[in-house]
């Protein structure tokens, strides 16, 4: 026996011991973050007066068709910025302003993108959320935008405008719109009790949208993140709003019933819908137990919330939720970080798997308002990984995403197409934040973690993005859901490839239940590949990252 | 000698004799041998009285350390697990993805839905340890997703398999590593200048002379795979088992592992993936590391390929000299390819096309690698004016459709094995052929007649032209295949 085996395995033990307290129980790949904004040539700070404590948002969209996925960034009092993706595959992240991208009445008085394609000509438009009029630029090649509220009929309006989502209703060829506002300035007694009311664009025209009626969501609360959401698997979905207590007086969240062809009306408590107040700042779905029914984390000041449904067995089910963070592991109410014990501010959250070992983790970003000496002002972003036992750990501080940046709004995106999300977040009054995943703690670099997927999907004519599917991925016994989505978050959209963390599985079986509700066959796909379906494509085609 | 597992191949007799002095025997073994699998406590009722850190293995093997690795395998290759070491899967499938059992395995053993192997030479044994295995020995595979636990051998719970033979699987692995770099490369080129000409471009598929179709890349990025052929749609040969689904032999080494004997290989079923120490509930945390598989696999690659004789008996030498160019003159050899040019004899493992489950070399600061071509057995194969190594395996790695309404022989399945359709196999490799009946993906077929009159499909015609001999001429046909055995004593 060689001696000094027992003092080397004891060596190991002690190492062990401390690598495991350093993880903190951490069992599954911690995915490292390097930030590299500077590096990358993204200098964009959001700023400005109290207008721009909340918003800054992102939009993470390709508009040069390479689907490398450029970011449209809110700049609030200072100008809006895009900023073409110009990294190559694998490796650091590059990136390079597009001076005059956006027309320079929408860059200013930004307060977060949304891309979608309005005009199903296969480009991916931009909606732009502003303090005072909101814009619909039209995209055209190469990333140039140009707006198009007169061609669309749309007034843009001059709310204090903070959030968004859209969905395609029914048959319709264009995009239901809804717009979530904040304060009403001009109000007696601003900013107590003077939430201005939201607006739902539903539109009309064949050849070209049109959005000149809106219909007026009353009362509104203060909104700061909107989602349309299929909640009860009617095949329809309804309108989640989360709005900021702050402001508002006998307000809540809400969740609006959005009927084909009518006049949408509150789900009421009588209903099932709980009141639930909170300093709501913004939403994110998944569907957590694959039951069809998702969960949402709402951010707020102190807790955040995730919500799942209780009122599933009924028939038909009805809004009721119940608060699982705590059991969940995800309050993520006091920074974890600076020793503060002052509680935390969420804004964005999203729901992604950062490291690629099958189960969907959340970021939320995190920050001091302002001054708010009530509230943390070292208040670091989280990143709280999914464990096997369905708990959520903390690795914020592992990953190197602790900053003593106010984060606002982010998008979890794949920028360098290595198949391992990276992320950008805005921050209030400092350079946005732009993380690269360089792979597990233990051992860096690519093919470090769990296997992987893109999906993107492409239908004809109408809606080609597909907004409103609901991807479903299965892996031996175990299936994943994923949905195409506009909305939520905290003033912050993507629309590209959407991804997928397969752990150990070298293939996976992939159906889509396209925007009308006809399943698709099974794709047979093999791992770590983005691939896009076309509506009634046999196959499933591979897309690679060639530059 | 060499299969009782002893280290150095000293006999068990020759320690009990001297057991007086075993324990100086035992310092000797032990300070020669490190950190590899030692028979210390020989009473003790356990394969793995050590695990092989792969730590020990890295970088280039010498011939030393090689032997020490390959010596170690081969004790993990015939050592009978048993429930010390591990050996059984109360609470887990046998599916490759760790998947929970919904009930606990009634017994131990189970002849279909496994554990059903003591050793991995249980059923690779014949003519050798490492080669193929009689019917007795078949095995019934299953996803292990649903049905896992079947006690059916009806063909709607799990395809039949009769035992490959791995001589010479080294060889075998190097061949697909190459040609899934070609079909890569042919991949990106034509993605390349696709992109550049702003016009899809279509590429047809070839490497080392076959062809696996076309593809055609889009300037945007997209490939359309419709024409793609006999290979999987990343364009990964992957060219183990019957039905060439694996890509390599350190995967399929977890996934037999935990099939056959519910041994769990940390790199698939360790916390870090499964969130449990001991997926398996069999009370044993640690049963294969990863230096083990690489000491499996190492003593599998390493593995003489088999060879073709020249036959003594005159007649036989003859009707095989026949037999050689009708194989050739009525198709035979278009799929069942008498060689292919191997570039490179370096074995590296872990290999550049596993993923995650299996380990990868990412993982690790230094893979492992050693040259089949300092094996004794190279010296068997010739080489090509270019010096690649001519390796005589009689397959295009390649998989087809075999079985059509007309000729149903090879298409009794119901299921479809990951992703493959039950009427496509890969082009079974002829080489050993001859010494390793009975035949066919479930050994149901006794002679290589009847394997032969079975080719349906896209072996149609050749089959019929087959049919279409004379006696003396099919007899000659099966007098060559004959010639193509493994070595043995």
């Amino acid at each position: 026996m060689n001696s000094a085996r027992p003092i080397f395995i004891a060596g190991f033990l002690l190492f062990a011991s401390f690598a495991m307290a350093e993880s903190d129980g951490v069992l599954s790949d911690i995915p490292v973050f390097q930030e590299e904004s500077l590096t990358a040539g993204i200098s964009h700070v959001y700023d400005g007066p109290w207008e721009y404590y909340v918003g800054g948002g992102v939009a993470a969209f390709d508009c040069n068709g390479d689907r490398f996925p450029d970011l449209a960034l809110a700049g609030g009092a200072n100008p809006a910025s895009l900023f073409l993706n110009i990294s190559k595959p694998g490796s650091r992240l590059k990136f390079s302003e597009v001076e005059d991208a956006i027309p320079e009445r929408a860059r200013t008085n930004v307060t977060g993108f949304y891309p979608i394609d309005i005009n199903n000509d296969g480009l991916k438009d931009l909606v732009v959320l502003r303090v005072g009029k909101n814009y619909l630029l039209e995209a055209e090649k190469d990333c140039q935008f140009k707006i198009a509220n007169s061609k669309y009929g749309m007034d843009g309006g001059r709310e204090w405008t903070t959030a968004f989502s859209a969905m395609f209703e029914g048959k319709q060829s264009f995009p239901t719109l809804a717009f979530g506002n904040y304060v009403d300035r001009s109000a007696p007694g601003s900013p107590w009790g003077t939430c201005h009311d939201n607006f739902l664009f539903r539109p009309k025209g064949t050849v070209v949208p049109q959005y000149d009626e809106a219909q007026v969501l009353s009362p509104g609360y203060c909104a700061l993140s909107i989602m349309f959401t299929d909640w009860n698997r009617s095949g329809l979905s309804d309108l989640r709003i989360t709005n900021d207590r702050q402001y508002y007086r006998g307000g809540e969240e809400q969740l609006w019933r959005i009927m084909p062809e009518k006049p949408a009306r509150k789900y009421r408590s009588a209903e099932g819908w709980r009141r639930v107040m909170i300093w709501g700042m913004g939403i994110a779905e998944t569907d957590m137990d694959g039951d069809g029914f998702p969960e949402y984390a709402l951010t707020s000041m102190g807790d955040t919330k995730l919500q799942t449904l209780d009122g599933a067995t009924d028939d038909p089910p009805r809004p009721t939720y119940r608060d699982i963070a705590y059991e969940k592991g995800a309050t993520a109410h006091r920074p974890y970080a600076g020793g503060e014990i002052k509680p935390s501010t969420g804004w964005h959250a999203e729901f992604s798997d950062f490291n690629n070992d099958g189960r969907e983790d959340l970021f939320i970003a995190k920050g001091n308002v302002e001054a708010m000496q009530d509230f943390a002002e070292f208040d670091p972003d989280n990143l709280l990984l999914m464990q096997a036992n369905g708990q959520f750990r903390e690795v914020g501080n592992h990953s190197g995403i602790a900053r003593s940046t106010r984060g606002r709004g982010a998008a979890v995106v794949d920028l360098n197409m290595d198949g391992m999300v990276d992320l950008v977040v805005v921050n209030r009054k400092a350079n946005a934040s732009l993380f690269r995943n360089i792979g597990s703690r233990k051992h860096r670099g690519k093919n470090t973690m769990g296997n992987w997927l893109g999906i993107e999907l492409n239908q004809a004519d109408q809606n080609r993005d597909a907004v409103g599917a609901l991807i479903s991925i299965k892996t031996g016994n175990k299936v994943q859901t994923r949905k195409v989505q506009i909305g939520g978050g905290h003033a912050s959209g993507r629309l590209g490839f959407l991804h997928v963390g397969l752990g150990v599985a070298e293939r996976a079986s992939i159906r889509i239940k396209w925007p009308d509700g006809e399943w698709s066959h099974s794709y047979r796909v093999f791992a770590n590949n983005f691939v896009v379906i076309k509506r009634d494509s046999p196959l499933a085609n591979y897309w690679y990252p060639v530059q | 000698m060499g299969l009782s597992g002893n280290i150095m191949g000293i006999d068990d007799k020759s320690i009990y004799r001297k057991f007086g002095t075993g324990l100086a025997l035992f310092a000797l073994l032990a300070g020669f041998t490190g950190s590899s699998l030692g028979n210390e406590l020989p009473w003790e009722e356990k394969v793995i009285q050590r695990h092989i850190d792969i730590a020990d293995f890295q970088g280039q093997l010498d011939a030393d350390r090689l032997t020490r690795l390959r010596n170690a395998g081969e004790v993990l290759f015939t050592g009978k697990f048993t429930k010390q070491d591990g050996f059984g899967r109360p609470m887990a499938t046998q599916a490759i993805l760790p998947t929970k059992s919904r009930y606990a395995a009634q017994s131990d053993f189970q002849r279909l839905a496994g554990p059903d192997a003591n050793a991995c030479s249980s059923c690779h044994n014949d003519p050798i340890v490492g080669a193929a295995g009689h019917s007795t020995a078949n095995v019934f595979v299953s996803e292990g997703f649903t049905n896992a636990n079947f006690d059916s051998i009806d063909p709607q719970f799990s395809n039949e398999r009769n035992t490959n033979h791995l001589m010479g699987i080294g060889l075998v692995e190097l061949l697909a590593r190459e040609m899934t770099r070609d079909l890569v490369e042919l991949r990106t080129a034509s993605l390349h200048k696709a992109k550049r000409i702003n016009e899809p471009v279509v590429v047809k598929l070839v490497t080392k002379g076959v062809s696996f179709g076309h593809l055609a890349a889009n300037p945007d990025g997209t490939v359309d795979l419709s024409g793609v052929e006999g290979v999987d749609s990343d364009l990964h040969v992957r060219p183990f088992s019957h039905k060439g689904v694996f890509s390599s032999i350190r995967q399929f080494t977890v996934n037999a592992m935990n099939h056959h004997h519910g041994m769990q290989a940390l790199e698939r079923f360790s916390v870090r993936w499964t969130g449990e120490t001991d997926f398996d509930e069999d009370t044993v945390e640690t049963e294969l590391t990863a230096g083990d598989i690489s000491a499996l696999v190492a003593w599998q690659a390493t593995l003489a390929p088999p060879i073709q004789v020249v036959p003594e008996n005159q007649r036989w030498a003859e009707m095989a000299s026949q037999g050689q160019e009708l194989f050739a003159n009525i198709g035979c050899s278009e799929c069942h390819i008498p060689a292919l040019p191997l570039e490179s004899t370096l074995f590296s493992d872990p290999g550049p096309l596993d993923v995650a489950g299996t380990l990868r070399v990412s993982e690790l600061e230094n893979g492992t690698t050693y040259d089949l071509a300092e094996r004794s057995w190279i010296k068997t194969l010739p080489r090509n004016d270019e010096g690649h190594v001519m390796v005589p395996l009689f397959s295009d790695l390649k998989r087809h459709k075999i079985s059509d309404a007309k000729v149903q022989v090879f298409g009794n399945e119901l299921l479809s094995q990951r992703f493959v359709e039950r009427d496509q196999f890969q082009t079974t490799e002829l080489w050993g052929v001859g010494s390793t009946a009975p035949y066919g993906h479930r050994g149901n077929l006794t002679t290589l007649d009847e394997a032969i009159r079975g080719h349906g499909g896209e072996a149609g015609e050749a089959r019929k032209r087959y049919l279409g001999l004379v006696d003396s001429e099919r007899n000659a046909i099966i007098a060559y295949l004959k010639t193509l055995v493994i070595e043995h004593e």
